[in-house]
């Protein structure tokens, strides 16, 4: 009888450290902690759906990190970057349309069009009936409050389904 | 009890795997701004205060050849800056305005960024309505000073030569005129 209860206690001992065990390693978060990152912009649509063979505004959703703004596609001063995607491959591209940006004004009284939180650039696309990958790279050029990071270009990859 | 017990004990041990390899993941794509008075972040790159300024001999937007040993003997401040980037057109008239202030004080603007011409840089600089040097920096410059990727960063430079400060980002206007006045010999 002891030998019984002695093996039970055995096996509930191992239950609860691999229960413990995994509780430990399990994901848990609180907020969002990501940090900043060298590349302050993200792509947020990773595919999308077409009509096969009809030209199609698709709509790419893109994310500037928090406290970062990047310029418009039409900054108001030549000097500055202005935000451009470039597609190369995977589908035919009849045009790109921007987004309007939005006011920011610096310390010195001077205002920038930027792009800041989620922005969207329409893209009219023909694409043929199957899958296929746009791809292309957007060039966009960031600063906070504060400072500013050079030019920086992100690869753009979405798959596209031509129905 | 077992299927169940390898089920949660698999769980655990592939949530443990992603975490990490997503913390080094965001590690890696790391970097903090900091403002002026926040001192330098580890982001920044090495610390020179206390070291002797790095010697670099440019050409400003005339064509006239600059060195830092030109101004041996006098408090300088080299600002790196960029003509795409806001919040250094912000702080050069600052530095400008400091030039009057404190006599003997040299301010040495250093453009660092790829594939911009002089004339743009001239055109940039005519904005802030700044009259001291602006030079053009080169690789080997942005390398001695170790500058990360962005900008505008300050070396605040006594006269001994020696980075007594140096600064990342904008700060208050305030905050800059207390670095100066740190090599200007007025603290």
């Amino acid at each position: 009888m002891k030998r019984v209860l002695g093996c039970k206690f055995y096996v509930l001992g191992w239950v609860v450290g691999l229960l413990c065990f995994s509780a430990a390693t399990q994901e848990i978060r609180f907020g969002d902690a990501r940090p900043g990152s060298r590349q302050n912009v993200e792509l947020l649509t990773d595919a999308v759906e077409v009509r096969a063979g009809q030209a199609q505004v698709v709509e790419l959703r893109f994310r500037v990190d928090p406290g970062f703004h990047i310029n418009s596609h039409t900054p108001k001063d030549e000097l500055l970057v202005p935000t451009v995607l470039k597609v190369d491959s995977g589908v035919d591209v009849a045009g790109v349309e921007y987004p309007a940006g939005a006011a920011f004004q610096l310390a010195d009284g001077s205002t920038l069009d930027v792009y800041r939180g989620e922005f969207r650039v329409r893209v009219k696309l023909v694409a043929g009936a199957g899958k296929s990958v746009l791809t292309g790279a957007l060039r966009y050029q960031a600063c906070d409050g504060a400072a500013c990071f050079p030019a920086k270009t992100l690869a753009v990859r979405v798959f596209v389904t031509g129905q | 009890m077992v299927a169940v017990l390898g089920l949660v004990l698999w769980a655990g041990v592939y949530h443990w795997k992603s975490r990490r390899e997503a913390k080094l993941k965001s590690e890696l794509n790391e970097v903090t701004l900091t403002p002026a008075n926040a001192g330098v972040d580890q982001s920044f790159g090495t610390d020179l205060r206390g070291k002797a300024a790095p010697a670099f001999s440019l050409k400003d937007v005339s064509g006239k050849t600059v060195s830092l040993a030109d101004y041996k003997g006098r408090p300088v401040v080299v600002n790196f800056w960029a003509t795409y980037c806001g919040p250094c057109r912000e702080e050069m008239p600052w530095f400008q305005e400091f030039t009057q202030k404190y006599p003997g004080l040299v301010v040495l603007g250093l453009d660092e960024e790829d594939g911009v011409t002089v004339e743009q840089v001239k055109k940039a600089a005519a904005r802030t309505a700044v009259t001291y040097p602006i030079l053009m920096a080169d690789e080997k410059t942005a390398t001695s000073y170790s500058l990360g990727d962005f900008l505008p960063v300050s070396f605040y430079v006594d006269k001994n030569g020696v980075v007594v400060e140096q600064t990342a980002g904008v700060g208050s206007k305030d905050q800059m005129e207390a670095s100066v006045r740190k090599i200007a010999g007025t603290e």
